[in-house]
């Protein structure tokens, strides 16, 4: 069992190309750390400098505290699961497992009885004869995962494993490989581009854009506090709602506005941000996850006033409601999907994209099956204003404490 | 650490170089020893006069007294005259492949037999040759049968016509390998664009002329410099079989001229100088093909 | 459309079936003018030269004035084992080296490569002298070592650019494995490369096999003459002239056999090679 750590490392390729960034992360003894970004991110680089498949231009890799930058891969003690599975085509499925085994000298008792072991861990005994080419999809992802596990490595390193399945056998591998990390206990870094699969893997969740580290974080708090706008729209789905919006005094403290719509910041907001004080009066950009937006008939709100203004009354506590046209509804059964337009610009991406280019926004809201809001009518929608997230529009970076 | 940060390329990357070095060396050795250094003192040779005891130096000079050689030109052109085959050993076989692709019963056994002449050796096709064109061969008794031609002429005999025949037996055994070639090339084409064709309305000969031909193109190329390389260094021993050069020079290309010059004279400087010619003539066809197989391969070497 | 046969016009079906017929007409045509010297040669081989000379009468006078002029079996022989050895080298020095330009690449290998391939264009005529000189000194033309080193010599470029083409589509990933497995370079070639190009192996060795027991201008030159390859010893025995045509037709034959025979069992893989070769 064994820590990995990564300090400051980055990776630059001949031609220039700069895959990774000043990277530093902690995988703890035993955990799963999940590697997860939009392709050509350099999840797989990273992956493969921690193998010592590829060097590393700059900083340090250690395993259980011992610079290994100059390690060769096998003496390196890891094992991986390619995407590809590279299963060698020419030999058994018997022989795929013990391969790695047999060239490490070990004992044939002690190869036959660890290649049983994980053929039972995995299922995989009536296969044992078989060529790779004589399996089903799954079947060769379980020969991988076996040729991994009978190593007994001190890490395993997986590159999009479930990339090659079928949808609904990725949901199954996912289970299967969870449970598997977890009563092994070896210590496994997980690269996916699937942000669905990153959170319900990891025990952290590491989220990489542009070779560089955005946040590393348990799958929950990456969702309920993303540290900046990449984060923010990478993970959830449908992601989050990211609009361009002015943070203006009002009567009963600030407003974020937006086109003609307005929205009061409430009180515990306010606590929970008190680096908001600084943008009153400023741009900032504001999120909303679909599911906090509901329909304001399911939701027994007061009527809005006309510009869409808080209720003179006051309504409940965090709460605001915004009038929008409706322009899709998508029934996924459980839930819909009512996607409206704003009269105002969506934020057009990460930070320091320098797109200046703004569209009218569609905003989605994930409402109750129930609602009955039709495609082309104006909806009354609650905003759960507790549950906005804010962000520097100039550094992406999320709002919270000054 | 400083150093594991300041090194650029792994011990693997090293390793790799190793292995790559080591594994690569046996072949360039081979290569370089028996065909590269000997281009180097096929260069050197073509400037002297040696009769294989004594070598004297003339230098470039060599070359000038041999481009004022009529001999010399005389081969040439054999070799120029080989050319006007090209066009039949590349058309014969297109044909051939376009009708073998229209997958008739039994296509693949007369595939089979078409390309048969692909593995008989150019000796034994001579020696067929021979008989073929001789005064009573094949060709004769063919004619006379349908009462053509004055009988009992041997083709062999008179310059042109030992030339024809050699040209029609060189484009016979062409016609298996490039055949080859363009029902790969066939089998490549996306058989829903012919059927798009035909459901365009297009007729069986514009299909070929407008839709399969010019995707064809690479692989038309391909086999033109295969018929070019054949045509000026492979036909040795179909001209030792069936002619010996002759009649005259009649029959004579650049590379039996070589052989000629070389080792039935004893002249080693000049046939080594006659090998440089066809090797810058090659080269020049060279270059084409190296064109060719280049664009295929993506990321160039 | 189907539901009425009847109502369709007679006319399209019956060109259909001329046409059909038509081109089985002329691919036998074809097949018979591809075939025609095989069936001469074998009619003939079986005449004495007196039946040759009728065309009537078949019998095996020319077979044993082939076999009183020509050594057959040991130039048979001779020709086998000139092949054997010169296609062990070639398959030993292409397979590592294709190996290493497609997966091992160091610097200047692209180069390196580019260079064993273009000496593809180096034709035997234009180095011959040299090469003969040079082995002749080494006093490798008195026995096979001479032809054998040239045969291999010309095959490498080619095979070496087929074996390149074949390991550039094994995965990258699969050597990664087997390194993160725990071999060095060298027995992840010996040991999950090489196994997996037996298709690319079998091809060269047809390739190189029909290429070197059809040569005549390496087996004359570069084999002493009690060596001679069989396709060298007929066509000097074709030279000399002295010898009747059925016994040529004979030794043309025989000769032919062994190239034809792997031929036919191993078709698929010459047009492989044809295609590899192509660069697809
Ligand atoms: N050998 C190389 N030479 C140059 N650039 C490279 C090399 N390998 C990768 N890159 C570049 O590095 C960046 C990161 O690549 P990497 O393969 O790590 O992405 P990834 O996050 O794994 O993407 P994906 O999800 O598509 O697999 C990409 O821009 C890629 O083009
Ligand atoms: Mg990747």
């Amino acid at each position: 069992m064994s820590r990995i750590e990564l300090d400051s490392v980055t990776k630059r390729f001949p031609d220039g190309t700069t895959a990774v960034r000043a990277l530093d992360l902690r995988v703890g003894d035993g955990e799963l750390l999940v590697l997860v970004g939009p392709s050509g991110c350099g999840k797989t680089t990273a992956l493969r400098m921690i193998a010592g498949l590829e060097a590393v231009t700059s900083g340090t890799i250690s395993i259980d505290g011992v610079v290994v930058n100059d390690v060769e891969p096998r003496h390196r003690d890891i094992a991986m699961v390619f995407q590809s599975y590279a299963l060698y085509p020419h030999l058994s499925v018997y022989e795929n497992m013990a391969f790695s085994l047999r060239y490490r000298g070990a004992r044939k008792s002690e190869i036959q009885a660890r290649v049983a072991e994980a053929a039972r861990i995995l299922e995989l005994e009536p296969y044992l004869r078989r060529k790779p080419r004589e399996l089903s999809g799954g079947q060769r992802q379980r020969v991988a995962m076996g040729r991994a596990i009978v190593r007994q490595p001190r890490a395993f390193l997986m590159d999009e494993p479930l990339s090659n399945l079928d949808a609904k056998l990725r949901v199954q591998m996912r289970a299967e490989i969870a449970q598997l990390q977890r009563s092994l206990g070896t210590t496994t870094v997980y690269v996916t581009h699937d942000q669905t699969e990153a959170m319900t893997l990891g025990t952290r969740v590491a989220v990489l854009s542009g070779g560089v580290l955005q946040q590393v974080a348990p799958p929950t708090e990456l969702y309920r506090r993303p540290a900046n706008l990449f984060v923010a729209g990478f993970i959830g789905s449908p992601p989050m709602n990211l609009i361009d919006a002015r943070l203006e005094r009002g009567d009963g403290g600030p407003l974020v506005v937006f086109g003609p719509h307005r929205l009061r910041v409430p009180p515990s907001v306010l606590a929970g941000h008190s680096g908001l004080d600084r943008y009153l009066g400023e741009p900032v950009v504001v999120g909303i996850r679909p599911e906090h937006l509901a329909d304001a008939a399911l939701a027994g709100a007061p009527p809005a006033g006309p510009a869409g203004g808080p209720a003179p009354g006051g309504p409940a506590a965090g709460e605001s409601v915004i009038e929008l046209p409706i322009s899709l509804r998508e029934e996924l059964g459980s839930e819909v999907h009512l996607h409206a337009t704003i009269g105002a610009a969506a934020h057009a991406g990460a930070a320091g994209d320098g797109d200046d280019v703004r569209s009218l926004a569609t905003i989605v809201a994930r409402a109750d099956p129930r609602s009955r809001i039709a495609e082309g009518t104006i909806a009354r929608l609650v905003v759960d204003a507790a549950e906005l997230h804010f962000f520097d529009p100039a550094t992406g970076a999320s709002i919270r404490d000054g | 650490m400083i150093a594991a940060a300041r090194s650029r390329s792994s011990r693997l990357a090293a390793r790799r170089r190793r292995a790559g070095i080591l594994l690569s060396l046996p072949a360039v050795a081979l290569v370089v020893a028996l065909l590269g250094v000997p281009i180097g003192q096929a260069v050197y040779y073509s400037m002297t006069i040696w009769n294989g005891i004594t070598a004297t130096w003339v230098g470039p000079s060599a070359y000038a007294s041999t481009f004022t050689d009529p001999i010399f030109w005389r081969v040439l052109e054999n070799n120029a005259l080989l050319l006007l085959a090209v066009p039949f050993a590349i058309g014969i076989p297109l044909v051939i492949a376009a009708l073998l692709n229209e997958h008739v019963r039994g296509w693949r056994f007369f595939r089979s037999v078409y390309f048969l002449p692909t593995a008989i050796s150019w000796v034994v096709i001579g020696m067929f040759a021979l008989r073929f064109f001789s005064a009573t061969g094949v060709l004769n008794q063919v004619l006379a049968h349908f009462g053509l031609g004055p009988s009992a002429t041997d083709m062999l005999a008179g310059e042109t016509s030992a030339l024809a025949a050699l040209a029609i037996t060189f484009v016979w055994s062409m016609i298996g390998t490039n055949t080859m070639i363009f029902l790969t090339g066939m089998a490549t084409l996306d058989p829903t664009l012919i059927e798009a064709a035909r459901v365009d309305g297009l007729s069986r000969w514009q299909i070929f002329f407008r839709v399969q031909l010019p995707l064809l193109t690479r692989f038309v190329q391909f086999a033109f410099v295969i018929t070019v390389i054949s045509a000026f260094s492979a036909l040795f021993s179909l001209i030792f079989v069936m002619t010996g050069g002759g009649p005259g020079f009649g029959t004579t290309t650049l590379e039996f001229f070589v052989y000629q010059t070389g080792f039935q004279q004893v002249q080693f400087g000049t046939g080594a100088l006659y090998g440089i010619i066809l090797f810058v003539i090659m080269a020049l066809v060279g270059l084409v093909q190296l064109r060719l197989i280049r664009p295929s391969d993506g990321e160039g070497w | 459309m189907a539901a009425h046969p009847g109502r369709r016009p007679l006319g399209p079906r019956l060109r259909r079936h001329v046409w059909a017929w038509a081109l089985f007409a002329i691919m036998i045509v074809i097949a018979v003018v591809m075939l025609y010297p095989f069936w001469y040669m074998a009619d003939n081989a079986f005449r004495s030269p007196g039946q040759f000379d009728r065309q009537s009468g078949h019998s095996l006078a020319g077979w044993s004035e082939l076999f009183a002029n020509l050594p057959v079996a040991s130039q048979m022989l001779n020709s086998t084992l000139v092949c054997a050895a010169a296609i062990a080298i070639i398959l030993v020095v292409s397979t590592s080296s294709g190996f290493a330009f497609a997966k091992l690449r160091f610097r200047g290998s692209g180069t390196v490569f580019l260079l064993v391939v273009s000496a593809l264009m180096v034709p035997l005529q234009s180095i011959i002298i040299p090469e003969y000189v040079n082995l002749a000194k080494l006093g490798l033309t008195n026995s096979y070592a001479g032809a054998v080193l040239v045969y291999a010599a010309l095959g490498t470029p080619f095979a070496t650019f087929l074996m390149a083409t074949y390991y550039r589509g094994i995965s990258d990933e699969l050597i990664e494995a087997a390194i993160i497995d725990g071999l060095g370079y060298e027995r992840t070639f010996l040991r999950i490369a090489l196994p997996l190009s037996l298709p690319a192996i079998a091809t060269v060795t047809v390739l190189q096999f029909i290429q070197i027991w059809d040569d005549l201008l390496v087996g004359l030159l570069f084999l002493p003459p009690g060596q001679r390859t069989i396709t060298a010893g007929l066509a000097t025995l074709s030279a000399g002239r002295t010898t009747s045509i059925p016994a040529l037709m004979a030794g043309s034959l025989i000769s032919a056999v062994p190239a034809i025979v792997v031929y036919l069992i191993f078709q698929r893989h010459l047009v492989k090679g044809l295609t590899l070769g192509m660069g697809r």
